[in-house]
């Protein structure tokens, strides 16, 4: 087990690794230069090498890329002499646009998009299984018929139509709900949730429908299942047989998925979080894009990277406690 | 002593898209406390959709029509409530291949647990004790350790094992066996016939056996049933049909098997 720990947790080290590299020529490769977008208009030539200076973008390539990479799990030190600072170990650098240290921006962020995607991930699969579970049970009826229409309809809805549209109704024009802002649940729980619900309910509208198709068809095939049909043949009661011989067989590959999902989610809900101006990770990401703020981009970027990567190791050691079959075997 | 199962004008039919399909087409035949009726066939010829009906599980869009009586009990008009309490309890059924018919994600100490529970009732230690019983009574080495065992940790021959421990825990009086050991190598499959032979005459319970293989038939029924097409060509004691078949078709069943005993008779004359 400490072996094959060991083993994942160096492929981490090492996509994340990549990640970053890619991301990094990227910029080098592609971006204006960020020391002519900091220096702004009234600028000279001598401002810019002294920008330039400071940031390390005089140094070649492979000196800035490791700089940037090693001072992730060391630290680093920007400038020289009077102008030395020191940045802490997580360092990710200082944004172009606001100075301020990014690992500290991520820090304050990423509670809003965890919020977010915790809030959604339980209401799409609350959802998403238990309308997939009876479409399934019911397939063929007038339920089954109009639960997946209705699926294949809101996973078709791209998010920031939902989105606006909710807004439209519920704040605009019934005034049911107030603008969401990204107040803390210590502040003010009632406003805390009215601001979180309509982020949730669009986020979890698409992997709600995408789930109950994948469960209604999960489901179907395990009915299918000889062992069923013995099951069946033992005389145990209906509700047993589902739940214990149809349902864990059918839901265990939904955890690959979700696992999947919920990581990914946890990087930003890019386009959600902007139409509602929550300032999580995910805005961030669309705010540091559109200003060319390199620093934010490559830290949303590992971020992401990041929790996707660990939400594959944490999936492979969850399918080890459900289903029996699968062993881990350090390699 | 009434017959333990009477089925009498068993028809099964199928709804299909291109209107009804008999699979099954008035098959009558009975089967007495201890004794082994064979039934035969080809793959299609009806055989196991007769053994499903008879259990009350036949597929979405299958009916039967006629009479299945089992001691007494009307099969056929029984409610779902009543079809559950006879099966696994009074009758019980083992299949063709093991490894898909046990639940791959539970112990196959639970599997046999939860059906001896479900009729039985009682604490989860009791059953246990029943149940690593019914796993030694099949021949299963270490059953209190392999209990805890999944399905995929034993072999073929030993999963049709735990199969019948399962079918056998309730002490039914009706077995039926639908190809138990056609997905099994020859070697296994000779000790399965075996273990089945023994445990029904130990036990004096009635089987079903079914199979396309005249030669495993031969060894174990007392009585066969030769289906072909859903419909019953032959069906008589195993000697009457095995030495003087009526019908074309069984004879041509009976030619198919490879004879060593031909050779060997005009050597000794």
């Amino acid at each position: 087990m400490a072996r094959y720990l060991a083993g994942r947790a160096a492929g981490v080290v090492l996509i994340l690794f990549l990640v970053c590299l890619f991301t990094f020529i990227i910029f080098f490769t592609l971006s204006p230069d960020p020391a002519v977008m900091i220096c702004g208009k009234t600028c000279t030539p001598e401002r810019i090498d002294q920008i330039r200076g400071v940031l390390g973008l005089d140094e070649p390539f492979p000196a800035q890329f490791l700089g940037f990479f090693a001072g992730i799990f060391a630290g680093r030190d920007y400038g020289e002499g009077a102008n030395l600072v020191h940045c802490a170990a997580p360092c990710l650098g200082y944004s172009f646009q606001t100075n301020q240290s990014v690992w500290d921006m991520v820090v304050e962020r990423l509670p809003v998009s965890a919020t977010v995607a915790i809030g959604a991930a339980v209401l799409w699969l609350f959802i998403g299984i238990v309308a997939g579970l009876l479409s399934a049970v019911k397939e063929g009826t007038w339920w089954d018929r109009a639960a997946m229409g209705l699926a294949l309809g809101g996973s078709s809805i791209p998010n920031y139509v939902l989105a606006l549209a909710l807004q439209y109704v519920l704040v605009v024009q019934l005034q049911v709900l107030p603008f969401p802002q990204a107040v803390p649940f210590s502040d003010d729980p009632a406003l805390w949730f009215q601001s979180y619900l309509m982020p949730w309910l669009v986020l979890a509208t698409g992997y709600a429908c995408l789930y109950a198709r994948l469960t209604r068809a999960n489901v179907i095939d395990t009915l299918a299942e000889n062992f069923m049909r013995t099951a069946r043949s033992k005389g145990l009661s209906p509700a047993l047989t589902l739940r214990r011989h149809a349902l864990r067989p059918a839901l265990t590959p939904i955890t690959t998925i979700f696992g999947m999902d919920f990581a990914a989610l946890l990087g930003g809900a890019l386009i959600t979080e902007t139409v509602f101006g929550l300032n999580g990770v995910g805005k961030m990401a669309a705010d540091s894009i559109a200003k060319n703020d390199q620093p934010v981009i490559m830290a949303v970027t590992l971020l992401a990277a990041f929790f996707v990567v660990i939400g594959n190791v944490v999936v492979d050691l969850v399918y080890t406690r459900l289903d029996p079959r699968v062993r881990i075997t350090a390699r | 002593m009434s017959d333990l199962l009477v089925v009498e004008d068993l028809t099964v039919t199928f709804s299909t898209a291109r209107g009804p399909v008999d699979v099954v087409k008035d098959v009558s035949f009975t089967v007495g406390r201890d004794e082994t009726v064979g039934i035969v066939g080809e793959s299609g010829s009806g055989k196991s959709m007769t053994s499903l009906a008879i259990m009350g599980l036949l597929p979405k869009g299958a009916a039967a029509r006629g009479t299945i009586r089992l001691d007494g009990t009307d099969v056929l008009g029984a409610s779902p409530r009543e079809l559950r309490q006879l099966r696994g309890d009074r009758m019980s059924m083992i299949f063709q291949d093991p490894l898909s018919s046990l639940n791959p994600y539970y112990t196959v100490g639970l599997q046999i647990e939860e059906l001896y529970r479900a009729h039985r009732g009682g604490s989860r230690a009791a059953a246990r004790e029943v149940v690593v019983g019914a796993l030694r009574q099949v021949g299963l080495p270490d059953p209190e350790r392999r209990a805890g065992h999944y399905p995929h940790q034993f072999s073929g021959g030993q999963r049709q094992r735990i199969m019948i421990a399962m079918a056998l825990v309730c002490s039914p009086s009706l077995l039926i066996a639908d190809e138990p050991t056609t997905a099994l190598d020859v070697t296994v499959q000779a000790q399965i016939l075996r273990l089945l032979a023994d445990l029904r005459e130990q036990s004096g319970m009635g089987m079903v056996f079914i199979t396309h293989d005249l030669a495993v038939i031969s060894s174990i029924a007392t009585r066969v049933l030769v289906m072909r097409r859903g419909e019953q060509v032959e069906y008589g004691t195993a000697e009457q049909v095995f030495a003087e078949p009526r019908h074309d078709y069984t004879r041509m069943l009976l030619d198919s098997i490879p004879r060593i005993d031909d050779p060997l008779d005009e050597v000794s004359a």
